[in-house]
């Protein structure tokens, strides 16, 4: 997986690229701790360039958005691909984070 | 006629992307929807991670059998490994309404599983774990 971070005012957007799974989702947990350690309070993860997530890249998902959420900070996630949605739907995860289908929709989500 | 393909994977982690890549062709050469051939791919996927993480307690090397069969409009999955018995149809449910702070990580792997499928049957013979999926092609 290959993970690219840029900043849109103060909202961090990670933009995912390839799989995130048993041997990726370690990179992915690094970069949240990085950003809670600068102090980001707003996290978008981009998942347009995703096409495949198992649960222990769900698993990260879920300790990112409890360690934002113990900071009074906020994750959002965009641009899921369409056949996975039903797995993030299965796994409760469209009640706990707001999904928006593109990434500007998702930054305006922040206001 | 029935398509099959037996794959035998040692029990090591990267072994798995063999799998992935033979569900990958299997579901292209049938043109299976997007969604079914990750659907597929994630069940195997959650249940062969875990007899490899945790059903081993030597380090030798053990096979992993998979059988993948269509068979008119069902795809038809036979797992079978010598590893420690477990039975997933047992395991407990995540609790998917509790708030985010509460929400225990861990148990999605199986929970997943059983909610993609639409059969699962597990046996124990002969000192093997037998694990038995279906799935009705959409």
């Amino acid at each position: 997986m290959e993970l690219v971070e840029k900043l849109n005012g103060d909202v961090a957007i990670l933009v995912l690229n390839g799989r995130l799974d048993s041997n990726t989702s370690k990179i992915l947990e690094d970069k949240v701790m990085d950003i809670l350690r600068q102090g980001s309070k707003k996290v978008l993860m981009d998942f347009q360039d995703v096409d495949y997530i198992n649960s222990t890249g769900l698993r990260v998902l879920l300790l990112a958005l409890q360690q934002l959420k113990k900071n009074q900070g906020r994750l959002v996630l965009c641009c899921i691909k369409d056949y996975m949605k039903e797995v993030f739907e299965i796994s409760g995860y469209t009640e706990i984070f707001p999904i928006f289908a593109t990434q500007d929709e998702a930054v305006q989500g922040f206001a | 006629m029935d398509d099959v393909v037996v794959l035998r994977l040692s029990n090591h982690l990267p072994d798995l992307d063999r799998l992935a890549e033979a569900v990958e062709a299997f579901g292209e050469r049938h043109g299976f929807p997007r969604k079914m051939i990750y659907q597929v791919r994630l069940v195997l996927d959650e249940l062969l991670t875990n007899v490899i993480s945790y059903g081993f307690s030597d380090d030798k090397q053990h096979e992993i059998e998979v059988e993948m069969r269509l068979a008119g409009s069902k795809l038809l999955f036979r797992i079978e490994d010598d590893a420690a018995p477990f039975d997933p149809l047992q395991a407990n449910s995540p609790d998917l309404t509790s708030s985010v702070e509460d929400r225990a990580i861990g148990g999605l792997g199986i929970h997943l599983v059983r909610k993609l499928m639409d059969l699962v049957r597990y046996e124990r013979r002969e000192g093997k774990n037998r694990l038995f999926l279906e799935k009705t092609i959409s």
